[in-house]
């Protein structure tokens, strides 16, 4: 997901609870047993169970548009979804160096040899929070609902993946082809339109979550958003969300997850809505919540007095993308310029100064923890002013020469003026001219789309656990018009990224994916990587333990525990 | 004077339509397509058929004129629409947040009455003295602070602070919200919420209470040398009655002029204050519904930030016959 315009919107998108990598996965998997006996409790636990947390660090700027599992396409809103709903599949990080997907909602699942056709077992006994089973049957009324095109929300492109989604999604038929659901045997079968083998972390992704059947009954689908949501999470919603407040309450009828947690630990989590990041952390300060976010000027004095996530990689990149068909950038002959560019920018010097040292300096587009990651795929990464001197003069005596400044574009107000005036002056510091320009935050993306960028910033947040969900989104030519701002098109990438994401062998998977980021980073300089971002939660350690958050920046806000 | 104020509520009419006409108007030249936003195009790109299908769901792709006309009756039959974002009515809204602002305004305005006036009358009455240097200097300073960094200190004073260095709680102050809803006769904060509005009110006071102070130490200075002060202490009456009932009525007429136009701004537009507080009121309302391309919100809260002014102003003209009982209206050539 398009990293968005205030650090609240921050994270996009992510599959949270799913695998921080896939590499075990394989296409089948079975648990085993039942949920709760799949590990014991954490260790790390001990404090009390019940009591109240109010977090003030979820929902800044805006209440969110949208809590429906559905629609939503912000992490601050999963972070709710997440406790509202289960989804099919889940991760298992008891060992965080072996994180496997495995069956949530479902009691196993399996693929056929070509990882087209997908069959889940749906566990006996789930309930949603008013006591209705959760059946196959809740899963395809849930995916008929969110494919439905006058309802679908922006992810509503997953469905493509199923067979007869595009159908659906274009409203030429009414149901899913590729979904059959067969109550009687408690079995959900899934064809795909086209081999994909990481289809199990996708199906744990919010848009597959079930839905009871009171969303039939709805005039308007949108209504279901605005009431007492019914899910089968851990928490349940204590009443209709409101403006300032969302306040979730133990769902005592939860099946438990597969860390072999039963129940939620606390009684009541609430959600503040916090229309700016300074005054909710004041407010954190002065006692009037237990958690918050970090303001990118304070988080030194975070870190020292209080709990923080910082030390957790969010899987998210922070870069620059440029353009490959611009005159001035772009094609073979500018090559030379554009590993120039790469190599005079001083990434721990933005880290520092901008962000005080809270992200991460990125070796590549694809950060660690997504599976196949690979560190140091980029070769022209490493801040190298004598070498980046070197290219320029290499790039002027072939005859090439800059009609005017480098245009570094980003849209404004949402603090990236430092980073690019730091940029402006590395790039400067090696012979290039650079200029920032600030864009209106309104129409910068959908400008970018339609290829004004030259060197644009850009970020993207993992939506779930895949190599693809970078290479393929980002970077490949079906994504020209889209989300490819750099309109990298290059054959050889584009191949590899296709052959990889029908490759069903994990390994070999991440060979391929490693194999097309190397022709993205060295080969043609698509892209200019900056920094992996890290979590930027604060809480009151003195009251609570047990504050967790996943890579793809989900607090497991079950899981906290009074001390 | 029923007349007069006849007069003065049908001149409404014309305002709001031409206000809202114009607000309308230069929603359609604002950057961006609206339809693009409703699809979420502010962060990434929307599907063509999802931008297609907002449009048509909210009539975008209908002309703007006959969008213009479609508007204006809805508006006739007080159907303020629904949100574009997230479809929720209007006048659901509207409600919510003119409620938070009114309570918000109130305190504010109290203030800015109380010690605006109260300082700058005692500067005038003790001209040259300390006293009138130090509220002069005071009063400058809280001019010039912006609001979201008096917010912040105040903040960190009141709240930060104490919690810090554990002090009792009914001496700690709150930083942000609504609090627990707790008012009496709908504006009188009680229980806990006293502890939610002291800042909010304070910080949103502050500039125009510095304003209302300097006006009104040059307004009763002004009369305090006009010939009917010298003739009321002829005439014997004692100092407090010249000062009360000469020199303030007739000192408060531009300072009242202020405080009501103040107290439209106060509850339509308080958008850093309500920021800073994350108090839900009509302002910062308004400025989302605008960064968001939601027009029927826009509209919806602007037509009744526009009517409180217009009724504020009514009532700001009305009072000047009782504070000048020279003023009459309602007839012609006497107004």
């Amino acid at each position: 997901m398009r990293e968005p315009r205030t650090r609240s919107r921050l994270v996009g998108i992510a599959a949270g609870l799913f695998a921080l990598s896939l590499i075990a996965a394989a296409c089948s998997s079975d648990d085993s047993g039942n949920k709760s006996s799949a590990t014991t409790e954490k260790a790390a636990t001990g404090g009390k169970t019940g009591g109240e947390l109010v977090d003030l660090g979820t929902f800044l700027g805006d209440p969110p548009e949208f809590l429906d599992p559905g629609l939503n396409s912000t992490l601050n809103s999963y972070q709710v979804i997440n406790e509202l709903y289960d989804g099919l599949t889940d991760i298992d990080a008891s060992d965080p160096a072996n994180p496997k997907i495995v069956p949530l909602v479902a009691k196993s699942y399996e693929a056929n040899a070509d990882a087209t056709v997908w069959t889940f077992k749906i566990r006996d006994g789930e309930q949603f929070s008013n006591g209705e089973p959760v059946l196959p049957s809740s899963f395809s009324r849930a995916w008929e609902r969110a494919s439905n095109k006058d309802f679908a929300g922006d992810y509503s492109y997953l469905f493509n993946f199923i067979k007869g989604g595009k159908e659906k999604l274009a409203g030429t038929a009414t149901t899913l082809a590729g979904v059959k659901a067969d109550d009687a045997n408690m079995t959900l079968t899934v064809t795909l339109a086209k081999p994909y083998s990481n289809f199990d972390a996708v199906a744990g992704f919010q848009l597959f979550f079930p839905m009871p059947k009171a969303v039939d009954s709805l005039k308007d689908q949108k209504e279901w958003d605005k009431g007492l949501m019914i899910g089968n999470g851990p928490y349940k919603l204590a009443q209709p969300r409101t403006d300032t407040d969302i306040v979730l309450v133990r769902n005592d009828k939860w099946g438990g997850d597969v860390m072999g947690h039963k129940k939620a630990i606390l009684d009541k989590v609430t959600f503040k809505v916090s229309k700016d990041t300074d005054t909710a952390y004041n407010a954190f300060e002065a006692g009037e919540g237990d958690s918050a976010n970090i303001p990118p000027g304070r988080v030194k004095e975070a870190d020292q007095n209080y709990g923080t996530t910082l030390d957790v990689n969010i899987l998210g990149s922070y870069h620059f993308d440029i353009n490959q068909k611009d005159p001035s950038v772009g094609g073979a002959k500018n090559l030379k310029l554009r590993q120039a560019i790469d190599m005079a920018i001083n990434r721990s010097e933005i880290n520092t100064a901008v962000f005080n040292g809270s992200r991460t300096v990125s070796t590549g587009v694809t950060p660690p923890g997504i599976p196949g990651f690979k560190k140091g795929l980029c070769d022209y990464c490493k801040y190298d002013p004598q070498g980046a001197k070197a290219a320029v003069d290499e790039w002027k005596a072939a005859g090439n020469s800059q009609s005017g400044p480098i245009k570094i574009q980003f849209n404004q107000g949402s603090g990236h003026e430092n980073v690019v005036a730091i940029m402006v002056d590395n790039l400067k510091a090696v012979g290039i001219q650079a200029v920032a320009d600030p864009k209106p935050a309104e129409t910068y993306f959908s400008s970018l789309a339609k290829g004004s960028c030259v060197l644009c910033r850009a970020g993207w947040f993992a939506d779930y656990p895949t190599y693809d969900n970078f290479m393929y989104d980002l970077f490949h030519k079906d994504a020209i018009g889209g989300n490819n701002y750099s309109q990298f098109d290059d054959p050889k990438f584009n191949s590899l990224v296709d052959e990889a994401k029908q490759t069903v062998d994990k390994a070999k998977q991440g060979d391929l994916f490693n194999q097309a980021e190397k022709i993205l980073l060295n080969d043609d300089v698509g892209v200019i990587p900056l920094l992996w971002y890290r979590g930027a939660y604060v809480y009151n350690e003195k009251k609570f333990t047990n504050f967790q958050q996943t890579n793809f920046g989900l607090v497991l806000w079950d899981q906290i525990r009074r001390k | 004077m029923p007349s007069y104020i006849v007069r003065r509520v049908l001149l409404l009419v014309p305002t709001v339509f031409f206000a809202l006409s114009f607000l309308f108007v230069l929603f359609f030249q604002l950057p961006g397509d609206p339809a693009n936003l409703i699809a979420g195009g502010a962060n990434r790109t929307p599907d063509p058929g999802v931008i297609q299908r907002a449009r048509e769901r909210y009539d975008l792709d209908k002309p703007v004129p006959t969008q213009f006309v479609n508007y204006w009756k809805r508006t006739l039959r007080w159907d303020l629409g629904e949100s574009f974002a997230d479809r929720r009515s209007v006048n659901d809204i509207l409600g919510e947040h003119a409620k938070n602002s009114f309570r918000l305004g109130i305190w504010a305005i109290l203030i800015e009455i109380v010690v605006g006036i109260g300082v700058g009358l005692i500067a005038a009455l003790r001209r040259y003295s300390w006293s009138d240097r130090i509220t002069t200097v005071i009063t400058a300073g809280m001019s010039a602070v912006p609001v979201f960094v008096l917010g912040f200190v105040l903040q960190y004073i009141f709240a930060v602070y104490p919690n810090k260095h554990g002090w009792p709680d009914f001496l700690k102050l709150r930083t942000q919200g609504l609090g627990p809803n707790t008012w009496t006769f709908f504006f009188v904060p009680t229980g806990e919420e006293w502890r939610y509005v002291i800042l909010p009110a304070v910080t949103l006071a502050s500039v125009t209470t510095a304003l209302v102070a300097r006006m009104m130490r040059g307004s009763m200075l002004e009369v305090l040398r006009a010939d009917y002060m010298r003739t009321a202490r002829a005439k014997g009456l004692d100092e407090r009655s010249v000062i009360v009932k000469h020199g303030l009525r007739n000192a408060l007429i531009p300072v009242v002029t202020l405080i009501g136009i103040d107290f439209g701004t106060i509850i339509g537009v308080a958008v850093l204050t309500e920021t800073t507080f994350s108090w839900p009121g009509l302002g910062s309302e308004i400025a989302r519904s605008v960064t968001r391309r939601d027009l029927p919100v826009m509209l919806g809260l602007t037509l009744s930030v526009v009517v409180i002014y217009a009724v504020a102003s009514l009532a700001v003209d009305l009072s000047y016959a009782w504070f000048d009982p020279r003023i009459r209206f309602g007839r012609r050539g006497d107004a």
